[in-house]
């Protein structure tokens, strides 16, 4: 392996690592409030409803995380 | 492609160890943006989503309570910032 192989294989690695722990923070938190949110009592199995629930609070979660991330990243860039 | 190794590392020549120097300063800030992004996400959700879920869009009061959320939390940080070094210097 040269250098410039070496570089490429670094960057991706990080690249890598970095997309699977947002995606692992995200998926905790989601579980987390939508858990909370969707099964208040937890019975023999999911119920439809728990299920759409959960489906709907997931989008929801993201939605939030997509619009804390623009007015967050706007600010840092306005206060720069 | 397997694994790097510590062996591989030591290919590196100085122009690439200086780009991946910067590259990485560069990933560890966004790192750390986006560790402040998932809890305030977090913190801000539990504030601003609190009716029952019937949809899976954020609706237009929500929508304003995160930017809201996210907006006075960075006042607060930046207050916080400001106390410190009143402090300092008295």
């Amino acid at each position: 392996m040269d250098s410039e192989t070496v570089k490429t294989e670094v960057i991706r690695e990080v690249r890598e690592q970095y997309a699977m722990d947002n995606a692992r923070q995200l998926i905790e938190k989601i579980n987390k409030h939508c858990f909370e949110r969707c099964v208040p009592k937890p019975g023999a199995s999911l119920s439809g409803g728990e299920q759409t629930c959960f489906t709907q609070c997931m989008e929801k979660y993201m939605s939030a995380w997509n619009q804390v991330s623009t007015t967050y990243i706007n600010r840092l860039q306005r206060e720069r | 492609m397997d694994s790097l190794n510590d062996h591989d590392l030591e290919k590196l020549n100085e122009k690439d160890k200086v780009e991946l120097r910067q590259f990485l300063a560069n990933e560890s800030q966004k790192a750390r943006v986006q560790a402040t992004v998932h809890s305030l996400t977090d913190t801000c959700f539990k504030k601003c989503v609190t009716g029952t879920i019937r949809n899976g869009k954020l609706d237009k009061t929500e929508e304003s309570c995160m930017a809201n959320c996210t907006e006075r939390f960075f006042d607060i940080s930046s207050l916080t910032m400001k106390h410190l070094q009143n402090l300092r210097n008295t």
